[in-house]
């Protein structure tokens, strides 16, 4: 692999050379320099070298076509806190990777400009070199890690520098992360949370003064994802390191952040400190990334803030105190929430019927009642699986198309004894069912989804898929019912192109129609400008789409998916939420497993949550997002409206912008999200029968 | 179709977990708590002295050493098992061999004696690689100078057998569920053969992909974490690495003993009277 070479040399000198030029050139040609920071750091900027200064960057990648970085000029002073936001392609990465030297040390592309990190420039310099300086957490964390144990892993740059004291800032480094625990287990016994400690802790060991982090929160449950935010604040705060993350959820970056860089096009469009950018809503749009809830919100229900003239809001707290101010003396419309309350284009066609009807199945039963309305009609039978396992299908209750009887699975750790994952759990899936399975990671939540496949089998109890006991047919005969989609969807890429992948299925099967059906397919998914390529080199988005294309075209009765909307961006994202609307015409029961709150929100009709292999809660979105001992246990986080929504004493919880908009009874401003926060308008058919 | 009783899927699981605890030397035994040195230096008579020798007595002398060795060392079921297997098939073999060619049974003796040898290099090699974690063969390696990338690639290696076996089950479950369903076992099952070694072949390319693209961000991450940095596999990095490596009095005394076992595995055994 390339180190150092010409690639560097090549490099045009007079950039190295008029770099060490007093900055404030840099600092004018910057649109809007970190203004909202500490006043005194602009003031000593002269004195102390900023952590990072880019200027007049330009890069493309070796046999690339286009620019990756287009002139990109950028200072973070020494202790930010910084956000880069930018959609998929737009160089946030490549730009993280020159700040420790990787670009273009390892990627000698073609490079124009220059980039000084502690005021150095960063050609003369190793990427080992620059280690020291900068730390650097990849996206892809677990690939990270090399050696076999916690330990080992941590204090292997240190070694490998030839630091003496290497023990000690190993140690050092796994207490600041809380890791002591763990520091002597294998790398692949930890979960993913930890092993992205652990990735951080390493890059720690070499006591950085600046970090740099890819995606924290891709993989992690919520309450994880602010785990690793608040060891990063603690180490900014306390430690006084630079922190850089590059993130897509505007919440957290609302958060956590104090400035924000947005990339677009492989340039920066502004660096600002947070609450203005966050108010530049258009902007982040246009590159992808929606405003978070609580900035919407204020936006639509507070005219100050609309106007501009008041900084919005950029945490829950801000927001109620806000959206305090602004209804005071209004009156709820609909202090009892009758269906009326939720704006058009919801619950004229049982989407809320259906959310109030599964909210009868809390195992503990007392607490569900809150937060439901009395209107809403219930599906009969749909609260006792007891009862309705009896009956067919027909008026009355859905038919189960999946049920687990007292099934549990354990397995054998490499220690010896074995680990329960599932503990005798009781469960039906029927149709028309929209299905969330969450809970913290570890919870079983993947495990329950592989014994409704068939690919593994319950050592207590049983799993009957389709009225068919999985120990008696195998997993590949249960596939034409049950289509299961992995949380990697470069693992469901077989083929060499993506119509091969899809009519893989029908054509094994050798299903008469499978042409034509393999083409509406495609179609539908958006996929046939597509369909040629090899579904393995398209983009995380493009991949889940066509997962999703191949699931359909195996026409399953039950689907499952595992969270299919992990390290997406938001556009994706929501393209992928809008894909599983559309799916529910031909699937009768989705069943999705994820961490991620908003598309349990916007897309489940009941949500089951599971932890250390119990259900601790088998309830509705709303109802769930209402009950804060079972939020905590099993390690959730509402989507921010509904904490808006809790924190004013709403009489319901609010699901999305648009419920809360129209629970406070304020007519929204002209420019109020609603638009693109409304929910699908497909409800699950059982409920007309 | 009869009812799954659940063991095909938990033998895989089973190898794999046998193959990490071999791998990681989770089990103990006496070869593990020495000198990671020793070990290899245990491992390099062990597997250099049958080699040396026709004599059918030494070498069952010796083959019944590295089978007391190799139990001690707690090779685990796996391995031995396989190990046995291996022997049992030369053994039938052999059978097939004197009834078809009905040979002077005397030639037999010129087939055990390699296979004594080679049975005694098998069970020392199991007995010395299950008794060491990938860190201390590196650690070994790196002591006996060979050169970093090798000890690395072995950390390396050891690092991403999980990675792969899980990669590889993914993908082959991937065509066991979505390929063409079997259509019975065909003739003398050749069908059922044919279709694996299908499913075998097609997962090749996917399974390398995949962990090639998982790979990428561990170079960029070595680079950064100053694997190539100069200095790291010769100067101050590998003293440090090396400094937690004691070569004890008892792992003089294992290697003594090895030596003397030796010596009177070839001293006693021509008074065996086995050719």
């Amino acid at each position: 692999m390339p180190t150092a070479d010409d690639g560097t040399n090549r490099a045009d000198p007079a950039a190295v050379r008029t770099a060490p030029a007093p900055h404030d050139g840099a600092a004018t040609s910057e649109p809007a320099p970190p203004a909202g920071l500490a006043r005194e750091e602009t003031a000593s900027q002269d004195a102390a070298p900023c952590a990072i200064e880019v200027r007049g960057l330009t890069f493309r990648y070796p046999g690339a076509e286009a620019d990756t970085l287009r002139g990109v000029d950028l200072r973070i002073e020494a202790g930010d806190f910084v956000a880069v936001v930018g959609g998929n392609g737009s160089g946030k990465t490549t730009l993280c990777k020159t700040f420790n030297g990787l670009v273009p040390h390892f990627w000698n592309g073609d490079l124009a400009g220059s980039v000084r990190v502690n005021g150095r420039g960063t050609r003369k310099r190793s990427v080992a070199e620059l280690a020291r300086e900068v730390g650097y957490v990849f996206q892809d964390f677990g690939n990270q890690l090399v050696r076999a144990t916690v330990r080992d892993d941590v204090a292997y740059a240190p070694l490998n520098l030839g630091l003496a004291d290497w023990r000690e800032r190993a140690d050092d480094a796994l207490a600041a992360l809380g890791l002591e625990p763990y520091a002597d287990q294998h790398i692949w016994s930890l979960s993913g949370g930890q092993q992205h400690l652990t990735a951080l802790a390493g890059a720690l060991a070499l006591a950085p003064g600046i970090l740099v982090v890819d995606e924290p929160a891709a993989e992690v449950d919520p309450v994880r994802a602010a785990t690793i935010y608040d060891h990063l604040t603690r180490l900014n705060r306390e430690r006084g390191v630079t922190v850089v993350v590059i993130e897509h959820h505007a919440e957290l970056v609302a958060t956590y952040a104090r400035s924000v860089v947005l990339m677009d096009r492989g340039t920066v469009r502004w660096h600002l400190p947070t609450a203005e950018a966050l108010a530049r809503t258009a902007d982040l749009e246009a590159a992808d990334i929606p405003a978070p809830q609580v900035v919407a919100a204020a936006r639509a229900l507070v005219p100050e803030v609309a106007a501009g003239s008041t900084p919005v809001p950029l945490t829950v707290a801000e927001c109620t105190e806000m959206l305090r101010e602004a209804v005071r003396g209004l009156p709820p419309r609909h202090p009892f929430g009758e269906p009326a309350q939720i704006p058009a284009g919801q619950g004229t066609d049982g989407a809320v019927p259906a959310r109030r009807a599964s909210a009868g199945r809390d195992p503990d039963g007392a607490a569900a009642a809150a937060g439901r309305g009395p209107a809403g009609p219930t599906v009969p039978g749909a609260g006792d699986p007891a009862s309705s396992s009896a009956h067919p299908a027909g008026p009355g209750p859905a038919a189960p198309i999946a049920a687990l009887r007292g099934a549990g699975f354990s397995y054998r750790t490499v220690a010896g004894p074995r680990h329960r994952v599932l503990d005798r759990l009781d469960l039906e899936f029927r149709d028309g069912e929209r299905v969330a399975l969450v809970g913290s990671n570890g919870a079983g939540k993947s495990t329950l989804l592989r014994l409704l496949t068939g690919l593994a089998l319950p050592d207590q109890g049983v799993v009957v898929v389709d009225g068919r006991d999985t120990r008696g047919v195998t997993a590949a005969e249960l596939a034409g019912t049950v289509c299961h989609v992995g949380q990697r969807p470069e693992q469901m890429l077989l083929q060499d192109s993506v119509r091969a992948d899809v009519a893989m299925f029908p054509r094994g099967r050798d299903l008469p129609d499978t042409d034509e059906l393999v083409e509406r397919v495609l179609e539908r998914m958006d996929l046939t400008a597509l369909a040629d390529r090899d579904g393995r080199l398209l983009s995380g988005g493009q991949q889940r789409r066509t997962t999703l294309a191949i699931a359909l075209a195996m026409r399953p009765q039950l689907l499952l998916l595992d969270e299919p909307t992990s390290s997406l961006d938001l556009r994706s994202r929501d393209d992928v939420i809008g894909l599983l609307n559309d799916l529910s015409e031909h699937i009768r029961c989705t069943v999705v497993a994820t961490h991620d709150m908003h598309l349990v929100a916007e897309w489940a009709r009941r949500v089951v949550v599971l932890d250390e292999g119990q259900v601790i809660a088998d309830t509705d979105p709303a109802s769930l997002f209402a009950r804060p001992e079972i939020l905590e246990r099993a390690r959730l986080l509402p989507p921010q409206i509904a904490q808006v929504g809790a924190a004013l004493g709403l009489p319901h919880t609010a699901l999305q912008v648009s419920d809360l908009i129209g629970m406070l009874g304020i007519p929204a401003l002209a420019d109020s999200p609603d638009a693109s926060d409304a929910p699908d308008a497909v409800g699950p058919k059982e409920e007309h029968a | 179709m009869s009812a799954r009783t659940g063991l095909d899927r938990s033998a895989v699981e089973w190898a794999t977990l046998e193959l990490m605890r071999v791998a990681y030397a989770t089990r103990g035994g006496f070869l593990a708590v020495r000198d990671p040195r020793a070990v290899v230096w245990w491992y390099v008579i062990g597997a250099v002295v049958p080699w040396f020798t026709y004599d059918a007595g030494v070498l069952a002398l010796l083959f019944g050493a590295a089978l007391w060795a190799a139990l001690a060392a707690r090779i685990g079921p796996l391995l031995l098992g396989l190990f046995v297997l291996g022997i049992l098939g030369d053994l039938v073999y052999l059978l097939v061999l004197l009834l078809v060619l009905r040979e002077d049974p005397a030639a037999i003796g010129a087939l055990v004696v390699p296979m004594l040898k080679l049975g005694t290099v098998s069970l020392v090699s199991m007995a010395a690689f299950a008794s060491l974690d990938p860190e201390k063969i590196s650690d070994a390696l790196l002591a006996m100078r060979a050169p970093e990338i090798i000890g690395f690639a072995v950390s390396y290696g050891y690092r991403m057998i999980p990675v792969l076996v899980d990669e590889f089950r993914v993908i082959v479950d991937g065509h066991l569920l979505r390929g063409a369903p079997p259509r019975g076992p065909g003739f003398l099952g050749l069908r059922a053969l044919v279709r694996v070694a299908r499913i075998l072949v097609r997962s090749f390319y996917p399974l390398i992909l995949n962990t090639a693209k998982r790979t990428r961000t561990t170079v960029e991450a070595l680079e950064t974490r100053g694997f190539t940095a100069t200095g790291a596999a010769s100067g101050a990095g590998r003293a440090l690495r090396l400094a937690h490596l004691r070569f004890t009095p008892s792992d003089g005394v294992l290697l003594a003993g090895t030596l003397v076992v030796v010596t009177f595995a070839y001293w006693a055994g021509p008074m065996l009277g086995l050719r």
